[in-house]
């Protein structure tokens, strides 16, 4: 259980890293993000392989609940349950299954915690995963925007205060309940927390501000640190748990634009060697995009390519 | 091994350098805005101003200092950044020591070098030996933006290397993220009067106006220490270089960035040959990179390398001209009891050196310094433990990136001792023939002169004593990643974060 604990810790601060590399200067170091992608796939492992399949992550109240599945697979968490992380069987059974609309962060069931909250941040988040590979980061930046701003009735808030809310079992659910963005196309299960996770670290509550405003660029996500890090410093839990899953969702997506657009090289092929790294650890992630993908035709291709 | 080291020199934090216009004095401006200069290869220090609050603000003012004596005009500059005790482009990032020990190099992150020279013992004094002052500052690396991948290429000096002495002049290599130059620093103390096409200004004469010739004679002049560009070896390194080494040929050198090294000609800078590539073909299946390359001391044909893996693997030019397989592999296998979510991270190395006389090399990772017999390539013949205590806070290390910080250790001149730095200003030494091992600390408070270090302690666990240290009250921010060991004697220069110390051993 700890070791669970342990391992979801580690992977969001991991996930944060990679974030937070990308507004590094002197551009993204190789080594480092190499290194950070080796905890993330341990901490991964650990966190499947580990044998409590019923049991999720506690939160502060430290009250493990053991919900009902219900669905097969379906990942369930009480309401004090951190992440809501499936268990492990089920994220198994996630992964090769190209049909995760029934699974969805368990967080969106945490009754009465507003848990449609990571819902629709990793619904945006799915939406924007699609979305990013096929241009710009600019231009992905307003297609993230766009979806999320469908899925959670442009309001700001959606993703940060989701997670957030799924942690602290006493924090108040956002008030938004994103009842389309549930229905939406709901990211696998594994992957959530490692969205979220990163975008905790290093997201903070970047992107929370007008995500209906224009395309992001890479002067915002630099003005976005600073809140996340003041964030960071105010909350060591929120650090972890809040966060913008559209701006990780971002990395990676700009990570697969960059693949497909250029051929490797330099500050390319270090997001390649980056991302490649947990991603050729999870070959299922793949399968997993794409029933989000099916959602977002037009650039399920292109992600399935990759 | 000598145990009692006493400080010799520490420059403090300096806000700004800058060259006077006419005589080339090196100007360090420290936080208390004390004025260090140098004529010739004396320091003497001028209070300008107490600044009480050293936080100096964000304003650039230029102050016209009084004329010297000499006829020197000064201009100071404040330095930009504010809010901190330092200002972080002044974080040394490299130390050494060149072949003869005369001249010790740094290079911080703002991409300046500063060439510190020993004082020529005074024959008078036969008990002081000699300090370092300052010799040359220039600006090696600026930043620099790659347009095509949108990137900024830092101008921090990752490693200075000298060249070996071949007449009046210096020559060493220093490197960024991308480029190597290769610098001539030269002394002038004459000047030469009476051009016939020139005025004494420097103005042309009117050639109408020349009526007789004469030769110019040499007259001697205040010492000046210029510093040059003579080669840019650029656009050979798509990743960033982590080390170079200068061949035992005296004509080549290598450099590595993470993936490949290459290696270059001193003469030619429009070409480099690639002698290893570990780039996979499918960047998804990248598992390792280079970390450290060092030439063999002797043997110009052998290099090593080490990976983010924790192997070594040295390479044979002779073999091929792509070193892909390497002739050597050292590799220790790993102990599975000690296995975490850290223990890649930990195993990787952050640097290699051969020892002296070529037969061993050391290795750091982040917990422990090894020596290897380049014979045997199973194991090390040493491993020395520099902070074991650190092991069971390596969740926390990683949390803020202190997991990540790239120790470097270096050999003594005769191979008998070894050091490396660790935190909270920590630095340790390890006597080989002896086994025994110290701790040392390079703080202000610590280094008034003539006082010899005392050996620190880290408790581990239980009842701490008097003077110990409890690991949790390490200050993480205050690392000695770089040290050097001059080649013959017992004096060391130890970078703490901006600050440089040297030591030298007692005088009995």
């Amino acid at each position: 259980m700890e070791f669970k604990l342990e391992a979801h810790r580690i992977v969001s601060i991991s996930l944060g890293k990679i974030y937070n590399s990308r507004v590094q200067r002197g551009g993204i170091k190789l080594h480092k993000n190499l290194l950070v992608s080796l905890v993330l796939r341990s901490a991964r492992q650990v966190y499947l392989s580990d044998p409590c399949p019923g049991l999720y992550l506690a939160g502060p109240t430290g009250i493990p609940t053991v919900p009902p599945p219900q669905q097969p697979g379906e990942p369930v968490a009480g309401p004090p349950s951190g992440w809501g992380e499936p268990p492990p069987p089920s994220a198994r059974a996630a992964w090769p299954e190209p049909e995760p609309q029934p699974q969805r962060p368990s967080v969106c069931h945490t009754p009465g915690t507003g848990s449609s909250e990571p819902v629709a941040a990793v619904a945006g988040a799915g939406d924007a995963l699609p979305g990013r590979e096929a241009d710009s980061a600019a231009a992905a930046w307003g297609r993230v925007e766009r979806p999320r701003a469908m899925a959670s009735g442009g309001g700001p808030d959606t993703c940060p205060e989701g997670p957030r809310a799924v942690r602290r079992p006493c924090g108040c659910p956002p008030a938004r309940e994103e009842q389309p963005a549930e229905d939406g196309s709901p990211a696998p299960p594994a992957p959530c927390p490692r969205k979220r996770g990163a975008a905790g670290v290093g997201g903070g509550r970047a992107g929370c501000p007008a995500p209906g405003s224009t395309p992001l660029k890479k002067p915002r996500r630099n003005s976005e640190e600073q809140p996340s890090t003041g964030e960071e410093d105010t909350d060591t839990d929120e650090e972890m748990e809040t966060g913008n899953v559209a701006n990780l969702i971002s990395i990676f997506g700009s990570s697969f634009s960059g693949l497909l657009r250029k051929s490797p090289a330099g500050g390319r092929e270090e997001e390649e060697a980056e991302e490649s790294g947990p991603e050729a650890a999870e070959p299922g992630q793949i399968c997993c995009d794409k029933p989000v993908l099916r959602d977002m035709s037009p650039w399920s291709t292109a992600i399935v390519a990759f | 091994m000598v145990l009692a080291w006493l400080p010799v020199a520490s420059a403090h934090p300096h806000r700004g350098r800058h060259w006077s216009s006419r005589s080339q004095i090196c100007v360090i401006v420290n936080t208390a805005l004390t004025l260090w200069s140098t004529e010739g290869s004396t320091v003497k220090t001028t209070a300008i101003e107490e600044v009480v609050n050293s936080r100096m603000t964000r304003t650039l003012t230029e102050i016209d200092s009084q004329e010297e004596s000499s006829g020197h005009s000064l201009l100071l500059q404040s330095c930009r950044c504010s809010s901190q005790e330092f200002c972080p482009a002044d974080i040394i990032s490299t130390v050494e020591f060149n072949y003869s020990g005369d001249l010790l190099a740094t290079g911080d992150k703002g991409g300046r070098v500063v060439i510190f020279q020993r004082e020529q013992e005074n024959k008078g004094r036969t008990h002081s030996r000699g300090e370092y002052n300052v010799y040359s500052t220039f600006q090696s690396h600026e930043p620099e933006f790659d347009y095509l991948k949108s990137l900024e290429i830092e101008e921090k000096i990752n490693k200075i290397r000298w060249l070996p002495q071949q007449n009046a002049a210096h020559f060493l290599l220093s490197t960024n993220d991308k480029t190597i130059k290769l610098w001539k620093i030269s002394e002038r103390d004459k000047r030469a009067e009476g051009y016939n096409l020139k005025d004494e200004d420097g103005r042309l004469r009117d050639p109408f106006r020349i009526t007789a010739l004469r030769v110019p004679i040499l007259k001697p002049m205040d010492l000046m220490v210029e510093a040059s560009p003579r080669r840019i070896f650029a656009n050979a390194h798509t990743y960033h270089i982590n080390s170079i080494s200068v061949n035992s040929d005296h004509e080549t050198y290598l450099s590595a960035d993470d993936l490949r090294i290459n290696l270059w000609h001193l003469e030619i800078t429009d070409r480099s040959f690639n002698i290893v590539d570990i780039k996979p073909a499918n960047m998804e299946e990248l598992t390792e990179v280079i970390t450290a390359a060092e030439f063999h001391p002797h043997q110009c044909n052998v290099l090593v390398y080490s990976s983010s893996k924790g192997t070594i693997r040295l390479c044979d030019m002779r073999s091929s001209a792509l070193c892909d397989r390497h002739a050597k592999f050292f590799e220790e296998p790993e102990d599975p009891s000690s296995r975490s979510f850290f223990s890649e991270i930990i195993s990787s190395i952050s640097d290699v050196k051969f020892s002296h006389s070529g037969r061993y090399m050391m290795t750091r990772d982040y917990l422990s310094v090894k020596v290897w017999d380049l014979n045997m390539e199973g194991r090390p013949v040493e491993t020395h433990q520099v902070h074991e205590y650190l092991r069971s806070k390596l969740c926390s290390l990683y949390e803020n990136d202190c997991i990540f910080d790239k120790f470097e250790c270096c050999w003594n001149g005769s191979d008998s001792a070894i050091m490396t730095g660790s935190y909270n200003n920590f630095f340790r030494m390890f006597d080989r023939n002896t086994r025994r091992d110290v701790t040392l600390e390079a703080s202000r408070e610590n280094s008034k002169p003539r006082a010899c270090l005392k050996p620190r302690k880290v408790c581990t666990g239980g009842k701490r004593k008097k003077d110990e240290i409890s690991v949790d009250s390490l200050d993480f921010n205050k690392k000695i990643l770089h040290t050097a060991w001059h080649p013959m004697e017992s004096i060391i220069a130890v970078a703490a974060t901006n600050n440089l110390y040297i030591f030298q051993d007692k005088i009995n």
